[in-house]
């Protein structure tokens, strides 16, 4: 007997498949007025998370850092929970925990002592300090209350030890934004505080990757081993977030890796800082350039072939760095696998959602293969995205068989009503979020972005440079075949 | 059954004075029982019901030994006349939320079954302005039923009774909340009474008493005193006990219209202009 045959409960394993539940007589179709988010006051299915929780991230990308968060403890129970979902990884983030008591007389104390003990207990070199709705809303003075605290831990501790402890303020009030801005925000406030100046240039290069996971951090660093640059990456969770299982060494732990103290205070001395997601990092970039006259090069997502090319000329203009051969022949072997795939990628219409980032890339990609983006949207709205989608679409508007949609912020909802009114879907990408979409509508699901908690090994596998395009590839047309040819062995590819 | 009240009025228009030699009234000429549940983060409501002795707020309590050390017998003191006397306090000027605080301490109040069903009156008494959601709290969810808006013959002082039927309106239609007259803590202004009657007849309410000014008041307060408990017959004292007897015997409940700018702005006109 087959396996697929082998009965359960009764009813055949292949025949187990749940068949699309029909709509039942009471099923009210959606109020046209209310599907935009814009018109509602409620948000269904969001597209982002808390602004806090971006600082948190890229505060662990941060040598024996931690991020303390100035709020109560679901605020940071949440980032804990969603880091292991998504890295497998522990996540060390201390919070001031704050009760009803510290919601009428201000956080002031909450931040002295956790502070403290934080320091004596775990003794980081960077404490992160990331604000929350609550404490804003009472208008937390963090600047005095962390003067105040350095001087009383520094009275116990000695200043010497305290002068080696670097804390930074993170302004993260949820209400004003996202957890993209979140990141934005620590970079503005990492390069803010701790960049000293530019008093010995060097030939660095300052990369600020975005929320990209550590094995799209670990492909950037490939691209720029091979170009002989060297570079500080901030933040750098690619070992941090990914680290191997080993028995700590001692204890307090810190996981390996992470941006050293020392190479963000020389992030000043850099020839340029790129910040390879608009959304998340410009903000720091702009901000060092503003100061201490470090260029900044913002965007492109490095996904496909176009902003791959455009990334490496700029280091190579920037540097002086050829690009060397090794990198050429990943890009050939990407052209390969384009030409190889055509046939497959070509003409299917795609909808893509996740970060304004991530959206941006993979949608110039996806042009890149003959795709039509039937859809685009981004969970957190952005001055900038139209008009870059605007600009991604304008070479390929006449291969389109529709004119895409273009969202700017608003829910999953909104963006699952226009789908449904689509004549015809190929295929979704986006992160985890979309997976009942994905069932609903009968398309498949391509995952990439954040977060991704569903699957194993999504935060390895890059999709940057040439050879994660070349992956994120492999990744669509296979869910293509997988969802048109499910069983046949005998399809010639 | 136990009458919810709430006394508002702009800052230093006399709002705890007025409401504490009330509330002495009420216990001594008519034997009602009261307490006091001051809202203001100052806790400077109850003060000459206990004959100047500070009391301990709910959010001192709660500061130093957390919310679980907040009991009765801890925040709720006994004064003149059996009043019973809550402070929410708060936190240090410029610090934290004291809005936050006054929800807190009136949850915790309730939790602890400090507003006992055998109270005639329980008054609470809210800072200068409604600011924020924390200063509404004693009109949200039938918390207090009736206010009493303290005002005097100052322009100032109307406007902000104005404010408040404002932010009352939001407040009436969910939890029943009705306005129960305006008193005039007088300040010997020209065409005073005039002017606050024109006032409550276009807001819709009644001018339910005029408190005269009188020096026995602060007399009085000097020496930690109501002017019930310092001289009961004295004519002021008389006053409080007619006021008293007006809240009593009150039946005039209303949602008030709040007037706009522009008719504000007649009025004083209309009665800036009279010398």
């Amino acid at each position: 007997m087959r396996l697929n045959e082998i009965p359960i409960d009764g009813v055949p394993y292949d025949r187990l498949k749940v068949e699309k539940i029909p709509a039942s007589p009471a099923y009210a179709p959606r109020d046209p007025e209310l599907v935009p988010a814009a018109g509602r006051t409620l948000v269904i299915n969001p597209d982002r998370i808390c602004m806090p929780i971006g600082a948190m991230w890229a505060v662990l990308g941060v040598h024996r850092a931690i991020p303390f968060v100035q709020g109560a403890q679901g605020c940071t129970t949440y980032a804990r929970y969603t880091f292991s979902r998504i890295f497998k990884e522990p996540a060390t983030i201390a919070t001031a925990s704050f009760h009803e008591d510290a919601a009428v007389f201000g956080g002031r104390r909450n931040l002295l002592e956790g502070l403290r003990n934080l320091v004596v207990r775990y003794w980081p070199e960077v404490i992160g300090i990331a604000t929350t709705c609550s404490s804003e809303i009472m208008g937390d003075d963090l600047v005095s209350f962390v003067k105040e605290a350095r001087i009383k831990i520094g009275g116990e501790i000695g200043a010497e030890k305290m002068d080696r402890i670097a804390m930074v303020i993170i302004n993260t009030p949820s209400f004003a934004g996202s957890h993209v801005d979140g990141y934005d925000r620590a970079a503005k406030a990492f390069v803010d505080t701790l960049a000293t100046g530019r008093d010995t240039p060097d030939r660095r290069v300052n990369i600020i990757p975005g929320l990209l996971y550590p094995g799209d951090i670990r492909e950037i660093r490939h691209l720029l081993e091979e170009m002989e640059i060297e570079a500080t990456v901030l933040f750098d969770i690619s070992d941090t977030l990914d680290a191997p299982l080993a028995p700590p060494q001692e204890i307090p732990y810190y996981p390996p890796g992470g941006t050293t103290l020392q190479e963000i205070r020389g992030m000043g001395n850099a020839l340029a800082t790129f910040a390879l997601q608009p959304a998340a990092g410009a903000g720091g970039a702009r901000s060092l350039e503003r100061r201490l006259g470090v260029p900044a090069v913002v965007g492109l997502t490095p996904v496909g072939v176009d902003a791959t090319d455009a990334l490496l000329q700029n280091l190579s203009r920037i540097t002086g760095r050829e690009i060397p051969a090794s990198l050429k022949i990943e890009r050939g072997r990407l052209i390969d696998a384009l030409a190889d795939t055509f046939h497959h990628t070509m003409m299917k219409r795609v909808a893509i959602f996740g970060d304004p980032d991530t959206v941006t890339g993979v949608a110039r990609f996806v042009c890149e293969l003959g795709m039509t983006p039937v859809a685009v949207a981004p969970g957190t709205p952005t001055k900038t995205f139209e008009q870059e989608m605007d600009g991604i679409f304008a070479g390929y508007r006449e291969l389109f068989l529709d004119t895409p949609k273009v969202f700017n912020g608003g829910d999953l909802f909104e963006f699952e009503e226009y789908l449904k009114t689509l004549p015809r879907l190929d295929l979704i990408i986006g992160n985890s979020k979309g997976i009942d979409i994905s069932r609903e509508l009968e398309v498949p699901l391509v995952r990439v972005g954040f977060p991704i908690y569903d699957r194993f090994g999504y935060q390895k596998r890059p999709i940057v440079g040439y050879r994660g395009a070349e992956l994120l590839l492999y990744e669509i047309v296979n869910s293509i075949l997988d969802f048109r040819y499910p069983d046949d062995r005998t399809q010639q590819l | 059954m136990t009458r919810k009240v709430a006394i508002y009025g702009k800052g230093g228009i006399g709002k705890s004075t007025t409401q504490q030699n009330t509330a002495a009234a009420l216990a001594h000429f008519y034997g009602k029982k009261v307490l006091i549940h001051g809202c203001d983060p100052k806790a400077d409501c109850t003060r000459i019901i206990l004959g100047g002795k500070s009391q301990t707020t709910v959010m001192d309590t709660m500061r130093e030994y957390g919310e679980a050390a907040v009991q009765i017998d801890g925040v709720v003191k006994t004064g003149y006349c059996g009043i019973r006397c809550v402070e929410s306090g708060g936190p240090e000027p410029g610090v934290g939320c004291a809005g936050r605080g006054v929800i807190t301490a009136i949850n915790l109040m309730e939790d602890l079954g400090a507003y006992t069903p055998d109270l005639d009156f329980i008054f609470f008494d809210v800072l200068g302005d409604v600011v924020c959601g924390g200063f509404a709290m004693p009109i949200r969810e039938g918390k207090a039923q009736e206010i009493y808006i303290v005002a005097s013959g100052e322009m100032m002082a109307l406007y902000a009774a104005n404010n408040l039927c404002r932010g009352m309106i939001k407040y009436a239609e969910q939890s029943g909340v009705r306005l129960g007259g305006i008193i005039c803590n007088s300040r010997n202004v020209d065409g005073e009474v005039e002017l606050i009657k024109e006032f409550c007849k276009m807001i819709g309410t009644q001018m339910i008493h005029v408190i005269p000014r009188d020096n026995i008041v602060q007399k009085a307060e000097f020496n930690r005193k109501t002017v019930t408990e310092f001289d009961p017959e004295c004519n002021q004292a008389r006053e409080y006990k007619e006021l008293a007897l007006r809240i009593i015997e009150n039946e005039m409940f209303v949602i008030p219209q709040p007037m706009s700018m522009d008719k504000m702005e007649s009025l004083v006109v209309k009665y800036g202009l009279m010398d």
